[in-house]
Formats: structure tokens, sequence, C-alpha cells
């Protein structure tokens, strides 16, 4: 296990993802830990983070010493095959389910992986990086009050000569973040 | 496994249960989830639950949104308590951008959340009856919710997706009118609740039909992940406004209501609790509110430079026409 920080006030470590099992058990079983509550499970998808792109996050909850913390598997995005929790803890089996339907993160041993909350049909994992939301300079929706078409706004001709475009507009605001 | 109904021939390739789609039903949200039976007779054998039919895709929508954009969002987890969930998004903002809210923009939202509170275990505690058959209970209460309903109306100008406060605090502060309608509320609700809880807690029909149904036993509730008041109705007594409390939770007394068998009975008697203790909060608050002295007295915001502010003050500027 290595990695250990606590952001915000919550501990938070990462381990090789094929101990997951075994951290998780661990955490589960020991008398004085007793991380027994599965808060949530969720994954995050860090494009640039190579051979490691998925992150698989568990919140675990010790509910009679009132602590939280964070573990976290990292994996590559081609072979995203972790080991279930399912045995462990009821809770994860439609979390998994979900993680699998957004993130395409393959557990092993999971009595029934398949899409929760997506049609059956869908074959691309949506909450992934490299499929981006809405086109914003689209103009099929012509509705001037929620800044898309009409006189100014986003994909107008107006907006486009003589104000910012939404590529300087997104540069400006990271170096906005970068000050704060 | 019972002896099965239909006596197929060998080798048949029909099946001898019925699937049957029952849904989709709406137990919180409308049309959230669907049952596929597999029925033998009268008998159901086994059920999938498919749970995606309204999924609406806020996480990607909330991916390239200003945080102040994704709080309406928030409206639509549970249009029954809104401000609850609006006030989650705005603490966990808050968190993250290092903002400490004063005292009375506190106090404050824990009035708007017990009354979502109420709100919404009003329309859970009403609706078994309803489910039980007994319709009365839930008109009478529900002409209550309407008390509340005016209140946030007067706050924010919203009933039930109702976009409550801002990161920091409220958008404008209470006025008179507000306070006086809270007031209303306080002064009518006890009692109609009261003649509610009298109605159903010992009567003998209700008490047949909810008793020892859908019990969950406290291991198997939090093996699952359940909180709020159906894991305390199995016998937890886990409040997370107790165990970590947020928004000035801390200053004030409540019971935490706890049940022993984890069954219809039980839940309804724990919400049924939580609205006397959300009633009880509110009071305190209340009082606390008024105690606040001098310009402590008007604090409604906290104000901060974030980066919600540089990119609204650029786009604005940018794009006037």
């Amino acid at each position: 296990m290595n990695g250990f920080e606590e952001p915000y006030g919550m501990l938070t470590f990462k381990a090789p993802k094929e101990l997951n099992l075994k951290v998780l058990n661990f955490l589960y079983d020991d008398d004085e830990l007793k991380f027994r509550f599965l808060t949530t499970l969720g994954a995050v998808h860090y494009p640039n983070n190579k051979g490691q792109e998925l992150a698989v996050v568990y919140h675990l909850h010790n509910l009679s010493d009132n602590v939280r913390i964070r573990f976290k598997v990292f994996t590559d995005i081609d072979q995203p095959d972790i080991y279930t929790a399912t045995g462990l803890f009821s809770a994860a089996n439609w979390m998994e389910r979900e993680t699998y339907d957004f993130y395409g993160v393959n557990f092993i041993g999971h009595p029934n992986l398949k899409r929760i909350l997506n049609v059956d049909e869908m074959d691309y994992f949506p909450m992934r990086k490299e499929y981006p939301l809405e086109d914003s300079t689209r103009t099929d929706k012509d509705d001037e009050m929620f800044g898309r078409g009409g006189t100014f706004g986003f994909g107008t001709e107006k907006a486009a000569v003589g104000h910012a475009t939404i590529a300087e507009a997104d540069k400006e605001d990271k170096n906005g973040r970068d000050i704060l | 496994m019972s002896e099965q109904h239909i006596k197929l021939p060998e080798g048949s390739i029909e099946k001898t249960t019925t699937t049957l789609n029952l849904g989709p039903t709406h137990p919180a949200t409308h049309g959230v989830m669907q049952n596929i039976l597999e029925l033998d007779g009268e008998r159901i054998v086994s059920t999938e639950q498919t749970i995606g039919y309204i999924h609406r895709a806020f996480e990607k929508i909330a991916e390239r949104r200003p945080l102040y954009q994704i709080t309406t969002l928030t409206d639509r987890m549970n249009y029954c308590s809104s401000p609850i969930n609006n006030m989650g998004w705005h603490l966990t903002c808050e968190k993250l951008l290092g903002v400490k809210t004063p005292k009375r923009v506190d106090y404050l939202r824990i009035i708007i959340m017990e009354l979502a509170r109420i709100g919404d275990h009003l329309i859970c505690n009403s609706i078994v009856g309803v489910d039980a058959g007994a319709y009365t209970g839930f008109l009478y209460l529900m002409q209550y919710r309407e008390l509340i309903y005016e209140i946030w109306e007067e706050v924010c100008g919203s009933r039930l997706t109702t976009n409550i406060g801002r990161i920091g605090g409220f958008e404008r502060n209470f006025n008179d009118i507000a306070f006086q309608k809270l007031e209303k509320f306080l002064k009518e609700y006890p009692p109609v609740l009261k003649e509610f809880e009298n109605l159903f807690q010992r009567n003998r029909i209700f008490m047949d039909r909810t008793k020892g149904t859908g019990a969950i036993s406290a291991n198997r509730a939090l093996n699952y992940g359940f909180t709020g008041p159906n894991l305390r109705a199995a016998g937890v007594d886990y409040d997370v406004r107790v165990h970590t409390p947020y928004s000035s939770y801390e200053d004030f007394q409540f019971n935490i209501p706890v049940g022993t068998t984890g069954d219809n009975y039980d839940r309804w008697l724990v919400r049924g609790q939580e609205m006397w203790q959300s009633l009880s909060i509110i009071e305190q608050a209340f009082v606390r509110c008024r105690s606040l002295k001098g310009l402590k007295q008007k604090y409604f915001m906290r104000m901060f430079l974030n980066i919600i502010c540089r990119r609204k003050k650029m786009y604005i500027q940018k794009w006037k026409p």
C-alpha cells in the first residue's frame, strides 16, 4: 500500500489492483479497524495516466468509531480487470454494475455484471473522458434564453467574430483556476 | 422448492414458469423501476429489476457546467425534499472552495432542510396509509405540505424543484412573510400530526398490514449500505447529523429514534418520530436566529472570490452585444 494522503480530512491510500480484495478483507475482518460499511464505490478516468488510466475508488466507513477512509486501486484501461467486492458487501453488487456501465471496469467474479442504467445495446462506456459532452457550438437548438443560437451566444456568427470562442474562454478559465 | 403446478411432457422446450412484466412503477420518482417476474402460478420464483428507465446522465452534464448550474440537477434526485439535495451540493462546493458560512446561514439552512425532511416523511408515512387502504390520512396531511411549500416559495420563488440557496448562503434574505409563514406552520402542523398518528399508530388494520412485512435485519441493512430512517428502523443508531455534524447541527439537541425489527411498521414509527424531532430542531433554530445580535442578524450569504465569479465576469463582459 502506498500514496497515503489526507485530503479534506479523509485518509486516502492506494494499493495494487491484485490486492484489492485482500485489503478490503483485512479492513473488514480486523477487530480494531471494522470497516464494514461500503458508503460508495465508483471509478475515475485519468486519460493522461498511462498504464493506470482507470481508478476504482472505495469509500469505507467504520460505524462503531465513525471513521471514514477512501481506498483506490488503479488499472490499465486496455485490461480493466478487478476482483469483485460482492462477496463482502451486498451493496457492491449494483455499484459495480454501475461502474462497469459507465467506465467499463470488468469486475471478476461478479454474479451479474451487465448494464444497469444505460440501454443494453450501448457499445461504449460514456463516462470515459474521450466522450465529450454535447458540442457547445451546435446550432440546432435555437434558444437565446439559454445561450444557444439566437442573436448572440454560443455558436453564432457574432460569438465567433469579436467575442471569445469556447477554446479561448476555456483557456482563460484554466488560467483562472491556476491563480486560485 | 414447492412442486411445480404445470407438468410438461419430456423434452418440451416450453417453460414451466410465466414471465410477467410488473411496471415501470414508481417506488420513489415516477417510472424508475420495473420488475420482470418469473411466476409459478401465483408464486414469484425470481425477479429481475430494471432501474435505468429515466436515467438522465447528471454526471455527464455536470462535467462541463459551472458549479452553480448543477444545483438544479440535484433538485431532481428526490423531488419530495429537493432543498436537502441542494444543500448537500452547496456544502460540498463550500468544502471544496474553503468557504466558511456564517452561523445565521447555517441556522436558516437547517430550518429549510428540516422542513424538507418533514415534507418528505409526511409523504412517506401518509402514502403507506394509502397503500394499506386508508386515503383520508394522506389528504389530511397533504394540506400541510402546502404550508411548507409556501415557505419555500417565499424564500426562493419555487415550490417543488426549489434550487434553493446558493454556494455560500442564500441569494437573498428571508423576508418577514417567510418567518410569519414558518410560525403559522409550527403552530398548525403539530396538532394535525398528532391526529394523524392517533388515526394510524394503534389501528388494528394498519398494524396487521405493516407489522412483520418487509423486515430487514440490522446486519443485512448495513451490508446493503442502508442509511437514514431505513437503517435506523433496523436498530442501528447512526445519524449523520449527530455523528458527523454539518451546517452547525452540533448546536442542536435532538434524539435519534431507533426501531427494532426493521419492518414497515418500524419504518413508519421512526419517520413519525423524526418529524417531531425536526419540529423541535426548527423551533431551536428559529430561537437561535432571533438571538443573534447586530450585524450577525442580517447575514444570509458569505461572499467569496471563486471560479464562478471569475467565469461569470468574463463571460458577461465579453459577450455584451
